[in-house]
């Protein structure tokens, strides 16, 4: 038994300690609308740590890899490559679509974005067991550090897609801009409502992820990446329900979008060569669908609903994590 | 006891923990098993109905068998684990050293460990920057410091874990079974770190199986059984409670 503390270090420490207010330990209240803004406030006084756990991420990635971050240009470069040749080319759609390259490629850029938020999110509250296990830190900062990776290395993508646009001598300058940039934030609002469902349930239901995967896929062919709008319409014509149920997508509507903002050839009229009848292949403007601006701000604020269900229904899974990793 | 006895730092009310065990964890398995769910369910205590003060600058051991509960308490205490039933309350800085490494990330270096580490235990990277060079040295592994640490061993793991907590200057300190690794000579530092935080009015709740540790440190022993308290007062007689509660099993 050691002596009882008495010195004034001790003291002092003692009667500091005696004026803090009790905090509850671990994560905030479970209330409704309470415990939404109290999530939000953990994770904001924890932003020099999200900053880090991102700058994790992202080190870690190709840590012992020699070629490191250039594997992320080498991925989405070959993919362009990939779908110009073997669906541009040898399936023609580069006959139909104006300067292919650009088009699929921004495609790309958009989707691939939501795919590695969705795909890496899922994966990150397991990924981070060790931390999970051992220490509080607010949950959410997880996947959204894989967010917040998954928004650097769409950076690196923007800047080859832009690179590619100025060579190919079509920069977008124009007020359909602001299409690509809703067209992001509403890929990033639906990424984080997903992102946090689905990381908390993978974590009771290990299947979530290969689910997602599968969804993934699915939903990748689903939507206008690789094939233009104009071709969807061309098969819906007699069936205009075929159109709008593809347009209940909110990642359709985020990619159209994007296309209408950096893809400029879609929006002109087009001369592609010489059709089989010897005549000259016109190619219209892309109809874009009608109101598009105003379906993005619908998907904006269903997003915005998604997103404070999510962040309910995680911080309900989240107090048994450490037991359940 | 002195005035720091009559400070609570934590604070437990009716704190019930119950853990469900599920057998099945795949979407298969489950829908196999769909309707006999219960059969695959089992679920226990494994705290019940705890009523806790801890006053400032008392060392607390959490003693008990294994399974008792005691390192679920230290986790409930530190928010890592959410009580199903029941209230915990703390105030201060807390730093926790829960089993090995917390949170080092293999593929990154000692160093780059240390502020993520750091940052996670409360850290700003400024302060880092500044305790850096004394965390290295308390660590004594300077050579490694920009090696990955999944090329440490345990011990080096444990040292450098355990340097990063002593610098987040805690107010409480939860210790779970971490010192046993290190060498003898680093535990002994640790043992007399942790009795200079003792002078300073820091609050350590312990969970140990050093019977001898807690006798000679702790002011206040917590026997567990089965999630129960079944033991709260000085540590000699605590140990004597264990023992006895040993013999009846």
């Amino acid at each position: 038994m050691r002596s009882p503390v008495t010195n004034t270090v001790a003291q002092e420490r003692i009667r500091r300690i005696e004026k803090l207010p009790f905090v509850a330990a671990g994560a905030p209240d479970a209330t409704l609308l309470g415990g939404f803004w109290g999530g939000v406030r953990d994770v904001i006084t924890h932003k020099s740590l999200l900053d880090l756990l991102i700058r994790r991420e992202l080190k870690a990635r190709y840590k012992d890899s020699s070629l490191g971050f250039v594997w992320s240009f080498i991925r989405p470069l070959t993919m362009l490559l990939i779908y110009y040749v073997a669906i541009g080319q040898f399936l023609g759609a580069a006959r139909s679509v104006p300067q292919y390259a650009v088009f699929v490629y921004s495609g790309l850029t958009i989707w691939g974005l939501y795919n590695e938020i969705i795909a890496s999110s899922t994966t990150s509250i397991l990924a981070n067991a060790g931390l999970i296990k051992k220490v509080y830190v607010p949950r959410e900062l997880f996947p959204l550090a894989s967010i917040g990776s998954a928004l650097f290395n769409f950076g690196i993508q923007m800047i080859v897609l832009l690179a590619a646009i100025v060579v190919t001598g079509q920069f977008p300058l124009s007020w359909n801009l602001l299409y690509a940039l809703a067209a992001i934030v509403v890929v990033v609002t639906y990424g984080i409502a997903l992102a946090l469902f689905l990381s908390a349930w993978n974590v009771y239901l290990r299947d979530i992820q290969y689910l997602v995967e599968v969804a993934l896929l699915i939903f990748f062919w689903a939507s206008p990446v690789v094939y233009a709008w104009t071709q969807v319409q061309t098969v819906a014509k007699n069936h205009a329900w075929i159109a709008d149920v593809y347009l209940l997508n909110p990642m359709t509507n985020a990619i159209l979008a994007f296309q209408k903002g950096m893809w400029e050839a879609g929006s002109k009229t087009n001369v592609l060569g010489l059709n089989a009848a010897g005549k000259p292949n016109v190619i219209k403007p892309v109809d874009w669908p009608a109101h598009l601006d105003f379906r993005l701000l619908v998907l904006f604020v269903i997003g915005l609903a998604l997103i404070y269900v999510a962040q309910r229904v995680f911080s309900r899974l989240q107090g048994n994590f450490a037991q359940e990793i | 006891m002195t005035i720091a006895t009559k400070v609570p730092v934590i604070t437990l009310n009716e704190v019930s923990k119950r853990f469900i065990i599920r057998k099945e964890k795949s979407l298969k398995e489950r829908l196999v098993n769909f309707g006999r769910s219960r059969k695959h369910k089992e679920d226990f205590w494994a705290l019940d109905g705890i009523d806790l003060d801890i006053e400032a600058g008392t060392t607390v051991g959490l003693i008990g068998a294994n399974g008792s509960g005691k390192s679920t308490l230290l986790k409930v205490i530190g928010g890592i684990i959410q009580p199903t039933r029941g209230v915990v309350r703390r105030r201060g800085q807390l730093a926790a050293l829960l089993e090995l490494g917390a949170g080092f990330h293999p593929d990154l270096t000692g160093r780059e460990n240390v502020f993520l580490n750091g940052a996670i235990l409360g850290l700003s990277q400024k302060q880092i920057e500044g305790y850096f060079d004394s965390i290295v040295a308390f660590s004594e592994i300077p050579d490694f410091i920009d090696t990955q640490v999944k090329f440490y061993s345990s011990g080096m793991y444990v040292r450098l874990a355990f340097a990063i907590a002593i610098h987040v200057d805690p107010d409480v300190l939860l210790v779970d079974e971490v010192l046993a690794v290190g060498d003898e000579p680093f535990q002994k530092k640790c043992l007399d770190k942790i009795k200079e935080f003792q002078q300073e009015g820091r609050t350590i709740v312990l969970v140990t199986h050093d019977l001898t540790t807690v006798q000679e440190m702790c002011d206040r022993t917590i026997v567990l059984s089965h999630g129960k308290v079944i033991f709260d007062g000085d540590a000699v007689e605590g140990v004597a409670a264990l023992r006895a509660n040993f013999a009846t099993q």
